[in-house]
């Protein structure tokens, strides 16, 4: 998927929304609530994916799409605290639950009670295992795969990289660890050099990698997991080092610093990361599922990608300070739930 | 050598000098120098937010500020957002950042002293209200520091950089203010015995409140400072320096039942502190070896420093 239609199947929401509904074959779901259930508010992917529901679910609302879709966040990202309020949500009646969940096994208790009480519960990024709950999940290992790809296409000789990887312990850090492991065992070109943790924090990858940096030898290329490439960038700067090929992950200051190392000097790299939107993606999956659509469990949704054709377009997109980001429309969920079928 | 040895702040400095040998020997001769100036640039914001917690927990068992992080988070979230990247605002910045810190030591106060609530649940319960305010101001957007100001946290004088010298400045303020001061006196005194430090005419409270404000305009200096330096604040962005705080004070030789603070310790733990990390990736230790090893290595640190206290 192109980023220029994703960004028009975003313009277009505003008609799909009240169309759709209309021309749908499916039972109505005026009258149906749903639910947000998400653990953490403390950084701006997690900011913007909030803006994002609040502005395609609050649409959806004022078309009288559904009844209510309301937001709920955990102040201190812990399960027992979800699971709470999980309980809260099944008491109050809400006929659906999208959830984006602080750890992929602890709530299923809370989660079984939510579809023993009928509610649907559809969860997505952070995905839950229990059976009866659907999940949107991004497929973290070709994201990371994907990055030793596009070295290779750009190195051919291969050389030195730095892995810089998320918060340790965490499913998302694993998976993307365990898809550039796979990536550089295909290229045996590529040597991972030095690894550090950068908590997908601009700051912390900078402390590590300035840290690390005095110690390695050249650097030709470094792969992330989004939300640490411009920290490297600023470490890297900092030691008066020839810059690498970093790979981004979509944030706008990344993107703005991309963009002007290009001006400069023809700097190409790539960015992909996660679109915060997914969670209007869910949001419609939801209300699909409500109104009656067969849908299978696990669905895959693509991650965004930023090419050095995509750059200037999506940079101008972007909000100052934000992250790039695409509002996914109904008929974008009928599209991926049949693509899901195909592929059964 | 002997009475070297025996001072508290040795063994943080100790550690720091170790480690950074170890490092360095990694590295060719350039490396070194490289590893020492990114030491003294991160090891800088620790130090100063170091500063803050040392003086509070100096004032006895139970006094600690956990909401250093969302202070952090808030002057740099509020003063990034007041200078708006326009040139020439670095002195308005200082100003909201330093407002905030004054604000938020006040507030801390106000609930330990007028709700007598225990300072680790006042400052656990504020720092909620403050990272959601800083949530709700900007909605975790990241605005660039003014050129002049990033240009600045980022430089260096005489190949040191300058939130060292920062750094470096407001330590020698701090040790003044604790070992020539009046102010000092008494906070050692109310940290030792706070009901004798109050019978001899200590206004304990008001120490106190001061110690609480203090410790918040450090954090808000530092939030300010690390959003300039990393080009923008970021909602995460205290998250590293709440234990943090509180382990370059312990490492440091300071006192954790109060009474007794130690400056030059902090600095010398907030350089090892970052060395550590450093090292154990340089070697290329895993996240779980790495936690492992930092944690024992603290420990034994701090039993090397506490031992040679009760030998005395």
């Amino acid at each position: 998927m192109t980023i220029s239609r994703l960004l028009l199947g975003a313009a277009a929401i505003a008609v799909s929304a009240g169309v759709a509904s209309a021309e749908s074959h499916l039972s109505e779901t005026s009258d149906m609530r749903i639910a947000l259930s998400n653990n953490y508010a403390g950084n701006s992917w997690r900011q913007a994916m909030l803006q994002s529901w609040e502005e395609v679910a609050g649409k959806a609302v004022e078309n009288g799409v559904v009844a209510a879709a309301d937001a709920y966040t955990t102040s201190e990202n812990q399960a027992t605290e979800q699971a709470a309020q999980i309980q809260n949500l099944i008491l109050q009646g809400y006929d659906a639950i999208v959830l984006n969940a602080a750890s992929p096994t602890a709530l299923n208790g809370a989660v079984r009670a939510a579809c023993d009480a009928g509610v649907v519960v559809v969860s997505f990024d952070g995905v839950v295992t229990e059976p009866c709950a659907w999940r949107i999940a991004v497929d973290f290992q070709q994201m990371g795969r994907e990055q030793v790809e596009y070295l290779a296409t750009r190195l051919p000789d291969g050389g030195n990289l730095l892995e810089i990887r998320g918060l340790a312990g965490v499913f998302v850090d694993d998976e993307i660890h365990a898809g550039i492991q796979a990536g550089v065992e295909a290229n045996p070109q590529f040597e991972i050099v030095g690894s550090v943790h950068g908590d997908w924090a601009q700051d912390v990858a900078q402390k590590a990698v300035a840290g690390i940096l005095p110690s390695l030898p050249e650097i030709d290329g470094v792969v992330t997991q989004g939300g640490d490439g411009y920290g490297a960038a600023q470490a890297f700067e900092a030691a008066g080092r020839d810059m690498p090929i970093i790979v981004l992950g979509n944030r706008q200051d990344e993107m703005k610093w991309w963009a002007e190392m290009r001006d400069e000097s023809g700097y190409e790299t790539l960015s992909l990361s996660i679109a915060p939107g997914v969670a209007t993606l869910a949001f419609w999956v939801s209300q699909q599922i409500l109104a009656g659509a067969e849908v299978p469990k696990d669905l895959t949704v693509p991650f965004l990608k930023v090419t050095q054709d995509t750059l200037d377009e999506t940079l101008a997109a972007t909000p100052e300070g934000s992250v790039a980001n695409v509002l996914y429309s109904q008929e974008d969920a009928q599209k991926v739930i049949a693509d899901a079928k195909e592929a059964m | 050598m002997e009475k070297i040895i025996s001072r508290p702040w040795s063994w943080s400095w100790l550690a720091a000098a170790l480690t950074f040998a170890i490092t360095s020997a990694l590295t060719d001769g350039s490396g070194a120098g490289a590893l020492a100036y990114a030491a003294l640039s991160f090891g800088a914001f620790a130090a100063i937010v170091g500063l803050g917690q040392m003086i509070v927990i100096t004032l006895g068992p139970g006094n600690v500020d956990l909401s250093i992080p969302a202070v952090m988070t808030l002057s740099g979230t509020l003063a990034l957002k007041a200078m708006g990247s326009e040139p020439g605002t670095a002195m308005l910045g200082l100003g909201v950042a330093v407002l905030v810190g004054l604000g938020t030591g006040a507030a801390n106060f106000a609930l330990i002293y007028a709700l007598r609530l225990p300072p680790i649940v006042a400052t656990l319960a504020a720092s909620l209200v403050y990272q959601s305010i800083a949530i709700w101001s900007n909605r975790g957007l990241r605005i660039k520091p003014p050129a002049g100001l990033a240009d600045f946290a980022t430089g260096r004088v005489l190949g040191v950089p300058n939130v060292a010298l920062v750094g470096l400045a407001l330590a020698i303020v701090v040790w003044i203010a604790l070992e020539r001061s009046v102010w000092g006196r008494w906070l050692l005194a109310s940290g030792q015995n706070l009901r004798a430090a109050r019978l001899a005419g200590v206004p304990v409270e008001t120490v106190r409140a001061s110690a609480y404000v203090t410790v918040t305009v450090l954090a808000s200096v530092a939030g300010y400072l690390l959003a300039s330096f990393s080009g923008g604040a970021a909602l995460n962005m205290g998250q590293d320096y709440l234990l943090m705080s509180i382990a370059v004070v312990v490492i440091g030789g300071t006192s954790i039942a109060g009474g007794l603070s130690n400056v030059p310790g902090v600095w010398g733990a907030a350089l090892f502190m970052f060395l550590v990390v450093s090292m154990l990736n340089s070697y290329g230790a895993g996240a779980g070896v790495r936690m492992v090893l930092t944690g024992l290595i603290i420990i034994g640190i701090v039993i090397a420093a506490s031992t040679k206290r009760a030998r005395k």
